[in-house]
């Protein structure tokens, strides 16, 4: 059971990794990436291609994936300069399609939709499976902590109240003398960054991806963590995907309690209740759990 | 003292009734149960084929439950979903190996999922039983650990590929999915077509599902006019691959494999599916294995292939608890090597149901368990032999048997 709770927690660790980034860019920036899961994609492929077809030690691969991530976002932040809300959601949402098929087509470098198997990870053989699994507990927590403390500090500083100034008006912004699309191309860089080193610890987590992994799904739940926990909030968004994450596995229990249900009407039922206990979660705060905290002006 | 049963005493009385009650199937078989996982597409693109496979699971851990278990221990089955994702479905195995503590998942569909969960399986020392027909599963499969009760791709390319042949078809035009499963099959295809001195007159490619047209890429496959193309899909993207071709005007054969063109498939295009062929691995109809599957399953014998993966599903447990007896013990190295000694092999005594097997371990017999899906013969790699298969053909909305591939052991 313990080791059941240390896997989820890594996972949960997954999750707020990549929703630490997408608040960076729409939290905070109001720039809508759908595209999350081509991110994902890209620093899990990055990271374990470079081991296992180049022969890189796997820690350089892994810190391989966050600069092809920053490369992608910077690349994709462009598109910004004529595109923004929901004409720029589409184009990332097309952006994580193009990652995924391609990923799939090529197989001449990918291995396509046989998947990609990934033997190599950081310490790999110096501890025994036990000890690993909090070993790689601890990795993502502390990532996940440098993350958040990156995040925070932007979100403290004035370089961040221009960001929230670019979401609520970025004609505002721009009036003001900020220079509109290097902020968001210098955040979207970041953010992707961010989603590639989260894509690189979990391809080395579950050593075994395929291009059935990045389905738009996995955007869904990062921006379910974001809304549930509460935009701009980075604290909330960290319980946001705690929350997501335990609604997902949680209701897999609801099987050894009803024991009258059978596999098929179970299935169908979690997904049904995960469904209905956002709503509720949302009905009651608009906002998410922690709304984002009100900036006064203090001289 | 005054002895009149108070409410709280009452109370009491229920509580515990209903407690020993509850514990009571475990008291009578005796201490740990084994604990076996099943982990079946119930969702998503498997979701025809999970349910069965699932109820499948269920039904023997029952019959082997109600006649005192294995090993004299009561057999715990934990059922998940994989969603047919291998993304939910690492975690659904995680659960299983460090919550339920099972020695055994079985019943992983597709192969990304089989491949998905494999590295964490091979690390706790699980048994994994699949219907997957990726040939990277032997490869992975570094422990010894992992049991496949579906021909693998090269295999139905193949058989069907011969059959199509014996239909007198001399020009192939091929495409497929591009997904693990329907990717490899063609090859296997092309070569027996050219073997048998047919000839694929086209570039053979691939195309990616979740399409709304594939007009460009039913252009590319008739462009030579090829007597007949052969098509492996799933039902989702055949439906909109077949009524392209049935608008193009395409007037020779279409061929595709039957896990494609059910019931769905056939509503949703009505009478432009008559004369499609399709062909597919099929449990030994006619077996006494099948025979019991359709009772236990409440099923009516109608000389055709129903279940093909929940027969399948029967198989797997069927064999995993018999190695367990056989074993001796849940220690899944031994288990694995037994699943070879319960399922393959000349000159032992033939097995049909789980609990015939049982019987005869415990009278010291040698058993090879002959299955509802195939004869269940592993080669050294733990891969199913041999399956029969076979080649429909769609008459007025119905599925009616042309061609028939047997499998000799």
């Amino acid at each position: 059971m313990t080791f059941y709770f240390v896997s989820i927690a890594t996972y949960v660790g997954f999750f707020m990794i990549m929703a630490l980034a997408l608040n960076l860019q729409w939290g905070m920036t109001g720039m809508v990436n759908f595209g999350v899961a081509g991110f994902y994609a890209i620093g899990a492929y990055t990271s374990g291609l470079l081991s296992v077809k180049a022969g890189w030690p796997v820690e350089w691969a892994m810190l391989a994936a966050p600069v092809m991530g920053l490369i992608w976002g910077a690349a994709v932040a462009l598109l910004s300069i004529r595109l923004r809300e929901d004409f720029l959601a589409i184009v990332t949402l097309g952006f994580g399609e193009i990652v995924r098929l391609f990923v799939l087509n090529e197989d001449w470098l990918t291995e396509g939709p046989r998947g990609l198997r990934i033997d190599a990870r950081p310490l790999g053989g110096m501890l025994d499976r036990d000890q690993y699994a909090y070993f790689y507990l601890a990795l993502v927590a502390v990532t996940v902590l440098i993350i958040f403390l990156i995040s925070e500090r932007i979100r403290r500083s004035p370089y961040g109240r221009v960001l929230r100034a670019i979401r609520e008006d970025d004609v505002v912004a721009g009036v003001l003398g900020k220079v509109v699309l290097r902020y968001r191309i210098q955040v979207f860089a970041l953010g992707g960054a961010f989603m590639g080193l989260g894509g690189a610890l979990y391809a080395h987590y579950v050593q075994n991806i395929s291009p059935d992994v990045f389905m738009p799904m996995v955007a869904i739940f990062i921006w379910m963590s974001v809304i549930v926990g509460g935009a701009g909030n980075n604290k909330g968004l960290l319980i946001g995907a705690g929350v997501v994450m335990a609604l997902l596995e949680g209701t897999r229990f609801l099987g050894d309690f009803m024991i009258w249900l059978d596999a098929e009407k179970l299935s169908a039922l979690r997904i049904i209740l995960i469904g209905v206990l956002l709503i509720v979660v949302l009905r009651l705060r608009p906002r998410g759990l922690m709304p984002e905290e009100k900036f006064r002006y203090n001289p | 003292m005054n002895k009149l049963i108070t409410r709280r005493r009452a109370l009491q009385g229920t509580a515990a009734a209903f407690a020993a009650t509850a514990i009571a199937p475990k008291l009578v078989l005796g201490a740990d149960p084994i604990n076996v996982g099943s982990l079946t597409p119930n969702t998503g693109g498997g979701g025809p084929f999970g349910p069965n496979i699932a109820a499948a699971h269920r039904r023997v851990v029952e019959e082997v439950n109600a006649a005192g278990g294995v090993l004299g221990r009561e057999v715990q089955l934990t059922q998940e979903n994989s969603e047919t994702n291998p993304e939910t479905a690492v975690r659904a195995a995680d659960k299983l190996i460090n919550v339920n503590q099972v020695i055994g998942i079985l019943g992983t569909w597709s192969s990304s999922v089989t491949l998905g969960i494999m590295p964490k399986c091979q690390e706790a020392g699980v048994i994994q039983m699949c219907t997957s027909s990726s040939a990277d599963i032997p490869a992975k499969d570094e422990k010894g650990l992992v049991f496949n009760f579906q021909a693998l791709s090269p295999v139905w390319g193949d058989a069907i590929a011969d059959l199509a042949l014996r239909r007198g078809f001399k020009t192939f035009s091929l495409m497929a999915l591009n997904n693990d499963f329907t990717g490899s099959m063609i090859d296997a295809f092309a070569a027996k077509v050219k073997a048998k001195g047919a000839q694929v007159i086209n570039e053979p490619f691939f195309y990616n599902g979740g399409q709304s047209s594939y007009r460009t890429e039913v252009e590319q496959l008739i462009a030579g006019d090829p007597e007949a193309v052969f098509i492996p899909a799933y039902v989702t993207d055949f439906t909109a691959v077949y009524k392209e071709i049935f608008r193009s005007g395409y007037e020779g054969q279409v061929i595709s494999v039957s896990i494609a063109t059910g019931d769905k498939f056939k509503e949703a295009v009505g009478e432009a599916a008559n004369g499609l062929l399709h062909g597919v691995p099929v449990p030994p109809i006619g077996s006494k294995a099948y025979a019991m599957y359709l009772q236990e399953a409440g099923l009516e014998d109608t000389g055709e292939v129903q279940h093909p993966f929940g027969t399948a599903g029967r198989d797997q447990m069927s064999s995993l608890l018999l190695a367990v007896e056989k074993a001796g013990s849940t220690d899944t190295a031994k288990v694995a090597k037994a699943i070879w000694e319960v399922t393959t092999g000349p000159g032992k005594k033939e097995v049909f149901s789980v609990l015939e097997g049982l019987e005869a371990i415990r009278a010291g017999e040698e058993i090879n368990y002959s299955g509802a899906s195939s004869s269940v013969e592993f080669d050294n790699e733990g891969m199913v032999l041999g399956r029969d298969f076979q080649l429909t053909e769609v008459q007025d909305g119905k599925d009616v048997v042309v061609e028939r591939l047997e499998f000799k052991g």
